[in-house]
Order: structure tokens, then C-alpha cells, then sequence
């Protein structure tokens, strides 16, 4: 076939896909969210007298509004406010994962308590065997897992929902992380069991493939597919959004605070090179995607667990160096978790922040950490589920609550005592306000967090670029994937310049939107899991389950 | 215009179809042996866990498909064909396979994708034909109406 032919098919698909993708993005435009875009800035220059650079970014505004736009019309839908009796109303996908964690933690026997243990001991390795059929180890699956959750989610978001909901957002954060190990443990044992092996001996599993492929034992195969294909659907957008944009805009944020230049303008028509950045992240993550350079990736899977041990150490420091302060920060986080006056809102608008940057974070209940859950090698689904509910302890109980609390010890949450840090607040610039506030305390910092985050943030893009490949292949086959990765790295680029509030509403639309396809399954299912972990438990109890010699 | 059968390609991508191509494609040349049995692989990505942190790999996939193919040919009588694992894209990798053999004829199993993913992966039998120098014989779907 010559050249020109396969390049003009590639260029019709590719076409053809633009053309859906415009369809969808169209039809869902509107109107704004919640009216918090940002302020229009007004402009110093004509437009002759802008450069270049303000020129591009000119351009670029109308991408900014439309992430605004499309916002309004999924949210009235994911976040539709379920009454509550009186003023108060909580959003339905934040209901649907509260809810949800609830069940599974009574349904499973408090499954988060129980299987700590066990769970701590299958990670270190004493139940592997090479033989289970399977990509990973154990402790590989949560390594994989946990890089998708541990990023800007840890720094960036905690702090949002500190400024946002109060200090007492923190308290219904570590329940929401608490509870969010149960939903952890049935969504991964799932992920598991209805997983898919192709004949290269590689595993494609995750919620898609046990809604579509486990309800319809239960003779719920229609809705299995929809919903299967609905979770796939979400998973995409997630990725480009929460697990790709976010984390460009966020890890600016910080980098900005040491590299003033990538700051986004104070005034309009100033120099704007916030650009530079995204271009950056977009070639690096290119070269991993589609240039095949997976030593890079290999590196930062490397590197990551490092940082993350670097920055827990270095809050337990602030913590210790303000250690008289701790109960008081504890007494005010208590308080206002059920008063919810340190904002406002009330205990409802105090509990939903608590526990949406909770699921936003460690993804419980979401049904993403499912896909990579699904790779490990075991001969027992629930042995994997019970690996998995780790992930949520480390990610939220532990490490977010060290930013909670150190955003609150610090005070940077509150703009009216401490206005240095308004302005951030104001801009949701939630990983400058947590660097700028570690700073104060151990002064350097903030550049020891640069690097960091940029890591954290390249790290959980390259985890979320495999969550939405697996979800495109499952709608448009195996053979798909480079169109994917072609509009992942575009995404890549625009979290650069869209701004925080569009970017940060638009990956919480997805990846809520993600939670009610999965609950739903996984209710259905979670009969099975049942069985299935008191089959195991009693083999456990028993001392039937093979240990591994070390 | 007439084709010979000394050396017949059959692509195999273990779907329910491909045990009805074997079939076929030895009914047409009356010996197991002509038969060239090829799974084309996919190009790994370089996110999963596996591929970061585990040992999947090329030689690992290669390896643990030629089993499946030789005993997916044993299963069907063509334990005699020769096997081949190749690596890229499928329509290409087939066509190009057929040349350098020199076959025949290609005898290739069609799925009928239908909207999106027609779109998107377009058919590997057609791509068979644009490229293939050789006669190419694409056999209906065996549930088609």
C-alpha cells in the first residue's frame, strides 16, 4: 500500500475522532459551573501593541471559558444537589461514594480493620508466588496504584479543601480515607476476578471489565454494558482532566513560587510564559507515551516513593517544631468538623469538602485503581483487594492528613489572620499555598517541593495516561491507542493555560462521574466478594493459604 | 484468474474465527504443511505496571503466544504449519509477511466491527487487501446472517 494511502486512512480516523469529540464537547456546553471562573482582567495594551506571546495566549481564552462552559452542563447531572432536609443539599456522586464506603464497610465486616494485617503482610511479599498468573507482584500493583493517587490530590487538594471547607474538612477526610479501604477492597477483588487475559499473556482488567462482564451473571448484562461503557467514558475524561491537566496546573503553581517567570500574569497583556511549562511536561510525558523512552517513567516510578517519604518527613517536622500547638489544632479541626463555622457551610458543606478531596485523592469508591490492581499476580481476587485497601490508609489517612495539618498549625487557611496567603486561597492555587506555608517553617523548602511535585505530578500523569488508555482500548480496541495518547498530550498542554478553577472542577466532574457507574456495580456485585472473602478468611483461619519461604 | 495454494497465510488472532480459517485454508490446499499460522503483536506501551515494574516484555509475549499458537494449530490439525509471531501493525505486518514468504494466498477471518470501532481500527482484512501482493481470501464472519 503506498504511503500516501495509509497516511490519508490515519488521517480520516483521526478526523473522524476530532469530529465525535467536538460532537460530544458541544453538545455539552452551556453555561458555567458555579459562576467562580476567574475574573476578566482588564487590558493595559491594544491589542496591536501585544506581542506574540499575549497574543497566544489571547487565543487561548476561549479554551479556558469553554472548560467553564462544559462544566455546568455535566455537573447539574454528577453533582445534583440531593436534598437534606432544610437549606442543606449534598452532591449525588458525593452521596453515591459516602454511601457507598458505608455499605461496603458493614457489608464486608469491616473488611479496613480486620484485613490490615493480613493486607500488611501479602505486600511484603509473604504470600507471593512467581507461578499466580499475573504482570506484577503485590507490592508492584500498589506501588502502580498508589502513583496514581500520591500527587497534587496530597498537596494541592488538601489544601483547597482546608481553605474551602475548614479545618474540620479534615476530619471527615481521614473517615472518608477510613471507610474509602473497604470500597478499595471490593472494587480491586473485583477488578481481579473479572479480569481478561490476552493471548500475550498481558491483563487488561478494572471496573470496566466487571460491570460488563460480572452483571450479567447476575442477568443484569444490558445494564453491565452500559454502565461498563459509561465508567470507560468517565475514565477518559478523568485522565485528560484530574489525571493530566490538574496536575500541569497544580505542579505550576508550585514551580512557580521558585521560577517567578511561569506565574500567570497579574495583569492582562503582561508577559505570560505559563506555556513554556506545558510545552515542557508535553514533550517529556510524549517521549514516554508515544517516543517509548520508558526509562524516564521507570525513573520518577523510582524516585516518587523517595519524595513521598522526604515530604511526610519534613511535615512531622513542622509538626514537632510546633508540637505545643497540636492540641488546639486538633480541639479547632474536632470543632469545626461538626459546627462547620470557620468558613461556612455548616457541618453538611464542611463534611462534602472532607470527603470530596478524600475520593478526589486516594480514589476510593472511583474504581480507577482497579486497572492496576487487576495486573497482579495472585490466585486469590480477594488476596489483591486486601492489598489494595492499603492505598487509601497511606494516601489519605497518612499523608494528607500531614498537609491538613499542617495548613492548619501554619494558619495558611485562614486569609483573614494570615493575608500573605489570601491571595492563593482566592485562586485555589492549592500546592503554592501549602509550599509557601512548609517554607516559612523550614525555610528552602519550597524548593525541595518544586521538584517534588513536579514529580508527583509526572508520576500520576503517567499512571492516569495508562488508566484512560486501558478504558480507550476497551471502547475502540487494542489497536487504538495512539489517538489517545495524541489528545492526552494535548491536555497535557492546555493545563497549562486553563485556569485552576475550570481545570479543577472539570477533573472532579469526571472523575466523580466515574463513582456512580462503579458503585452501582459493585453494590450489585459485592455479594459475590462476600463469599468469595469468607471463603478466604476461613483458609486463613485455618492455616490453609500457602506462605511463602524467605 | 486463478491462484495457486503451495503456501497459504493464515492470521491468527485466537478469536472464534480463527480455528474456521485453519480450517478453511486446509481444505484449500489439502495439507496442513502449506500453511503459514501468524499472530502479529501489538507494540507494548510503556505505562502499565507491568511493563514499569514487571517483567512483561516482547520475548515474555512472544514466547508465551507461540505456545498458544502451536497448540492452538495441534488443537486443528495444523500441528505440521509453520508458526510465525510478528510485531507491529497487523494489516502491514501480514501483508508484508506474505510477500517476503512468497504465498499465495492470505486466508483471513473478518470480525464486521461495526460504528466506532470501525472508525477506529478500521478491518485488518481490509488493510490485508490495500496491502498484499498476493490473492487474499476473507472469510464471512461464521455467525454472519
Amino acid at each position: 500500500m503506498p504511503l500516501t494511502q495509509v497516511v490519508s486512512s490515519r488521517c480520516l480516523r483521526l478526523a473522524a475522532l476530532v469530529f465525535i469529540a467536538g460532537l460530544n464537547l458541544h453538545c455539552a456546553s452551556g453555561q458555567d459551573t458555579d459562576g467562580v471562573s476567574a475574573a476578566p482582567v482588564e487590558s493595559v495594551e491594544s491589542p496591536a501593541e501585544r506581542g506574540l506571546v499575549q497574543q497566544f495566549n489571547d487565543a487561548l481564552e476561549p479554551v479556558d471559558s469553554f472548560f467553564g462552559t462544559v462544566n455546568g452542563y455535566i455537573a447539574t447531572v454528577i453533582f445534583y444537589p440531593v436534598p437534606l432536609g432544610g437549606d442543606d443539599s449534598i452532591p449525588a456522586a458525593v452521596l453515591v461514594l459516602l454511601l457507598g464506603a458505608t455499605f461496603f464497610t458493614i457489608r464486608m465486616g469491616f473488611i479496613n480493620v480486620r484485613g490490615f494485617k493480613h493486607a500488611v503482610m501479602v505486600t511484603a511479599g509473604k504470600y507471593d508466588n512467581p507461578d499466580d498468573q499475573g504482570e506484577v507482584t503485590h507490592f508492584q500493583a500498589l506501588t502502580a496504584a498508589l502513583s496514581a493517587t500520591v500527587g497534587l490530590g496530597n498537596i494541592a487538594g488538601v489544601a483547597i479543601a482546608i481553605c474551602i471547607g475548614g479545618p474540620g474538612a479534615t476530619l471527615w477526610m481521614v473517615l472518608a480515607g477510613f471507610i474509602g479501604m473497604s470500597s478499595k477492597f471490593v472494587e480491586c477483588t473485583l477488578g481481579q476476578k473479572y479480569r481478561e487475559e490476552r493471548p500475550d499473556g498481558r491483563i487488561m482488567g478494572g471496573a470496566m471489565y466487571y460491570l460488563s462482564r460480572g452483571l450479567p451473571e447476575l442477568g443484569l448484562g444490558g445494564l453491565g454494558k452500559v454502565l461498563g461503557i459509561m465508567f470507560a467514558i468517565l475514565c477518559v475524561g478523568g485522565s485528560f482532566a484530574g489525571g493530566n491537566s490538574f496536575q500541569v496546573k497544580m505542579s505550576l503553581g508550585a514551580v512557580a513560587q521558585t521560577l517567578p517567570f511561569l506565574a500567570a500574569p497579574e495583569v492582562a497583556g503582561a508577559a505570560d510564559y505559563r506555556w513554556i511549562y506545558g510545552l515542557l511536561m508535553s514533550v517529556v510525558t510524549g517521549m514516554v507515551i508515544i517516543g517509548g523512552i520508558r526509562r524516564i517513567a521507570s525513573a520518577a516510578e523510582k524516585i516518587v516513593p523517595a519524595m513521598c517519604g522526604i515530604y511526610v518527613a519534613a511535615a512531622l517536622v513542622i509538626l514537632l517544631k510546633n508540637i505545643g500547638q497540636i492540641p488546639a489544632a486538633l480541639q479547632l479541626i474536632v470543632n469545626d468538623a461538626f459546627t462547620g463555622t470557620a468558613v461556612s457551610g455548616g457541618l453538611v458543606g464542611v463534611l462534602v469538602v472532607g470527603f470530596q478531596r478524600a475520593a478526589f485523592s486516594n480514589e476510593a469508591g472511583v474504581g480507577s485503581a482497579a486497572i492496576a490492581h487487576a495486573a497482579a499476580k495472585t490466585e486469590y481476587p480477594v488476596r489483591e483487594g486486601m492489598v489494595a485497601l492499603l492505598g487509601p490508609f497511606i494516601d489519605t489517612v497518612v499523608i494528607c492528613t500531614m498537609t491538613a495539618l499542617v495548613i492548619v498549625i501554619t494558619g495558611a487557611w485562614d486569609p483573614v489572620q494570615n493575608p500573605e496567603f489570601a491571595s492563593l486561597i482566592e485562586s485555589k492555587n492549592g500546592a503554592a499555598l501549602t509550599s509557601v506555608a512548609m517554607d516559612q517553617q523550614i525555610p528552602g523548602f519550597r524548593y525541595v517541593l518544586s521538584v517534588a511535585v513536579v514529580l508527583f505530578a509526572f508520576s500520576t500523569m503517567i499512571s492516569w495516561s495508562y488508566y484512560g488508555e486501558r478504558c480507550w482500548a476497551f471502547l475502540f480496541g487494542d489497536n487504538a491507542s495512539m489517538s489517545y495518547r495524541i489528545i492526552f498530550l494535548i491536555f497535557t498542554f492546555l493545563g497549562s493555560i486553563v485556569s485552576a478553577t475550570n481545570v479543577l472542577d472539570f477533573g472532579d466532574l469526571m472523575i466523580f462521574g466515574m463513582a456512580i457507574p462503579n458503585i452501582i456495580g459493585v453494590v450489585l456485585l459485592s455479594g459475590k466478594v462476600r463469599k468469595d472473602l469468607d471463603e478466604y478468611w476461613q483458609k486463613l483461619k485455618n492455616g490453609d493459604l500457602e506462605v511463602t519461604e524467605q | 484468474m486463478s491462484f495457486t495454494t503451495s503456501k497459504i497465510v493464515v492470521p491468527v488472532d485466537f478469536s472464534g474465527e480463527s480455528p474456521h480459517a485453519i480450517a478453511n485454508a486446509i481444505r484449500i490446499a489439502g495439507d496442513a504443511s502449506k500453511l503459514h499460522l501468524v499472530h502479529v503483536l501489538l507494540p507494548l506501551d510503556t505505562v502499565s505496571p507491568g511493563v514499569l515494574l514487571g517483567d512483561v516484555s516482547d520475548d515474555a509475549r512472544r514466547k508465551t503466544v507461540t505456545e498458544k499458537l502451536n497448540s492452538l494449530a495441534a488443537e486443528h490439525g495444523a500441528a505440521e504449519a509453520t508458526m510465525s509471531v510478528l510485531l507491529g501493525t497487523p494489516g502491514t505486518e501480514i501483508a508484508d509477511y506474505a510477500k517476503d514468504q512468497g504465498a499465495d494466498l492470505i486466508v483471513i477471518p473478518s470480525h464486521g466491527y461495526h460504528g466506532v470501532k470501525r472508525i477506529f481500527l478500521g478491518s485488518v482484512a481490509e488493510r490485508v487487501i490495500r496491502h498484499a501482493e498476493c490473492s487474499v481470501l476473507v472469510l464471512r464472519r461464521s455467525d454472519a446472517d
